[in-house]
């Protein structure tokens, strides 16, 4: 609006206070405005801001998992638990994340009384990420500490190891450090495969590993390891050990090494037996030892096999084997010709002996890398040795080694030899885990002739029968067993003593129908009575024939004391 | 009309206001139920593996033999010899035919009403 004055000068225009008024609002308006939205943009930015933040949620105790990592359980062939794992929770503290640590310690000590107050405080107290408070406690005092409602505390589940049958197969489950990792026996074993991945990957904190199945049988093992715990006392041997294989397969049914340990108490592996350390170890795998005798066995299937010796054939066992300035003798001296079952019969070193160089020494040694006596087993355990036999035999190298002298295999070697030449002569290497029948089929290969496995059965019953493994016959009556014994002077101050022997005894049943391999090893055994012997049938051949006893039940083999049986098994031509 | 909008506007914020409170703490709950429920799994887990390795324990040969072995008086257990074991061919042969003129007899005589397991034995 304008307004004109009287005078006619220069019309002067005027806002009128309301519009004037009226600008000034506007203006007041847009600051106001533009404070409003500056201060939405600081709102805004510092949302945009606090997205960004990563809040620190993750618990330090949680990246523990790594370490107490379940493994899966281990089950025997019929699915019996050897080792499992057991969940306990621990209990362990954020101290930054505390607000009042008196108050956290005074209610914490209501349920855990014996833990130091002032211990505890100096725990709770600080900036440090994770402690441990108090580990594997029982679900009711987790619950009762639950139900505190401290902040700042919480529970992690840890893995803990538990061997549900105790000492009964030690050495071939090894055991497991406090942090879950395995320290021997298949434990270990399995670290180095795929549990090892899963767990370095933080995969194995879930309970879902699958379990791995063992091909031990756990009643046979029990079985074999009872009747050795009672060969060491009933002979005073320092130690003993037994192996068993299905000779199908090769397949471990039972490994049992004495002295052994409690997997449940790792330090138990390395404590003293008997005043003397480092006793403990797998004699059956990791222990090399001269044979004795049963190394006849090997002499026998492999010139046999090659055709140089016939079972008809006739050794001078008259005299005894000289070179240079030593003469080897008989052990049982018949002094006489013999033939070849008699040899095996009488376990005559010089028969052997002359077998084995009409056979060729050259063929001999060859024949020992085939039965893979050379290198390792390929079982699936850590404690294994591999054989140091000479590249090349000497006369009496070769001599000595005929009759299992001067060359120390494994046990295990033996047996796995020993059920090759029963099953047709087809080598299955041992192993712990089982095979299907393709792999049996891929794995296996053949030493020698079924006809000449044939042969070593009747010798192995003829032997049980009439040579050195009657006493172990008269222990398992009716179920068939054969084998052989072998009594080796051990080695002490690089010389051979004459009181200390190292007893073994190679078998296999049911010889018409052979399944089972086993070889047992006795340590410095000492003669049980006044009318028993200490030689190998007396000791080892005996306890073979009681685990035979007590475990053919369980292993479905009837007992048949039919004798056209043994005839049929022995001919009589060789009786 | 723009005030009656603005009514509406209202209105339907503090709906919203109360729907969202009560959502965050119907959450909450929720949240409670699932750590309390997480807590269960765990300690029933553990139970579980305790359970589970308690009865492989009970299950092992080496703690069965201990326990025959006590009760082995009482019980009249003993080791199973070789001798003892049979066969089905050891038994011998059903007879070829029953013996048919014994069991007319026995039908007639039951039939007549006297049960032959009812005589007093020694009086026939």
């Amino acid at each position: 609006m304008a307004v004109t004055t009287s005078e006619g000068s220069a019309p002067i225009a005027l806002d009128g206070a309301k519009k004037f008024r009226g600008n000034l609002t506007k203006t007041r308006i847009r600051w106001v405005i533009v404070g409003l939205v500056a201060i939405f943009c600081v709102v805004g930015g510092r949302l945009v801001q606090l997205g960004l933040v990563v809040t620190d949620n993750s618990i330090e105790g949680r990246s523990r998992e790594a370490i107490s990592a379940s493994r899966p359980a281990i089950l025997d062939r019929n699915g019996l638990e050897m080792a499992v794992d057991i969940r306990v929770p621990s209990l362990y503290a954020e101290p930054r994340r505390i607000i009042d640590v008196d108050d956290a310690v005074e209610k914490l000590r209501t349920v855990l009384p014996d833990l130091d107050a002032k211990w505890l405080r100096n725990k709770l107290s600080g900036e440090k990420g994770f402690v441990w408070i108090k580990r594997e406690l029982t679900p009711e005092i987790e619950d009762r500490i639950f139900q505190l409602g401290i902040p700042g505390l919480d529970f992690l589940t840890e893995s803990k190891r538990f061997y549900p049958g105790g000492p009964e197969a030690s050495h071939i489950l090894g055991s497991v450090n406090v942090d879950n990792q395995g320290i021997g026996g298949i434990e270990q074993y399995m670290d180095g495969q795929d549990v090892g991945l899963l767990q370095s990957l933080g995969l194995a904190g879930g309970q879902g590993l699958s379990p791995i199945h063992l091909t031990i049988d756990m009643r046979v093992q029990h079985v074999m390891r009872e009747q050795l715990l009672d060969a060491l006392t009933r002979y005073h041997a320092v130690a003993a050990g037994a192996v068993m294989l299905d000779i199908k397969t090769g397949e471990v049914i039972a490994l049992v090494s004495l002295p052994d340990f409690d997997p449940n108490d790792p330090s138990s592996m390395i404590a003293p037996y008997d005043g003397k350390p480092a006793m403990r170890f797998n004699r059956v795998t990791a222990g090399k030892y001269e044979l004795g005798s049963t190394f006849k066995t090997v002499t026998f299937a492999g010139s046999l096999d090659s055709g140089a010796v016939h079972m008809g054939d006739h050794f001078d066992a008259r005299f005894g084997v000289r070179f240079g300035r030593f003469t080897i003798d008989d052990f049982h001296g018949q002094h006489r010709i013999l033939s070849v079952p008699e040899i095996f019969k009488y376990s005559s070193n010089v028969g052997t002996i002359h077998m084995m160089q009409t056979w060729g020494k050259d063929n001999y040694r060859a024949f020992i890398t085939k039965i893979g006596f050379d290198d390792a087993l390929p079982i699936e355990l850590p404690e294994k040795t591999r054989s140091n036999i000479p590249k090349k035999f000497s006369e009496i190298v070769a001599a000595t080694a005929a009759f299992g002298h001067g060359l120390a295999i494994t046990p295990l070697h033996m047996a796995a030899a020993v059920a090759a030449f029963v099953n047709d002569g087809v080598y299955e290497p041992p192993t712990l885990y089982a095979r299907t029948p393709e792999q049996v089929a891929a794995v296996g290969k053949r030493l020698i002739s079924p006809a000449t496995s044939l042969e070593i059965r009747e010798l192995f019953r003829l032997n049980a029968l009439e040579g050195s493994g009657t006493v172990m016959d008269r222990q398992a009556q009716g179920y068939r067993v054969g084998g052989k014994t072998g009594t080796a002077e051990k080695v002490e101050h690089g010389r051979y003593s004459t009181n200390k022997n190292f007893n073994v005894f190679a078998s296999s049943f049911p010889m018409d129908d052979p399944k089972y391999a086993m070889v047992v090893i006795v340590d410095e055994p000492h003669r049980e009575g006044p009318t028993t012997g200490d030689t190998a049938g007396w000791n080892a051949g005996q306890t073979t024939g009681r685990i035979v006893a007590g475990i053919a039940p369980m292993l479905g083999i009837a007992p048949n004391f039919d004798r056209a049986l043994d005839d049929q098994m022995v001919p009589a031509s060789i009786r | 009309m723009i005030r009656k909008l603005n009514i509406v506007l209202i209105l339907l914020s503090a709906a919203a206001f109360v729907a969202v409170y009560g959502l965050k703490f119907s959450v909450g709950e929720i949240a409670k139920n699932k750590t309390a429920l997480e807590r269960q799994i765990e300690r029933q887990k553990g139970e579980l593996s305790l359970l589970q390795a308690d009865w492989s324990y009970l299950n092992q040969p080496g703690y069965i033999q201990p326990i025959v072995e006590r009760h082995a008086d009482v019980l009249g257990l003993q080791t199973i010899k070789q001798a003892q074991f049979g066969a089905f061919g050891d038994l011998p042969m059903r007879p070829v035919a029953p013996d048919t003129d014994a069991m007319t007899a026995l039908f007639t005589s039951l039939e007549a009403g006297v049960d032959p397991a009812d005589k007093p034995i020694g009086a026939h």
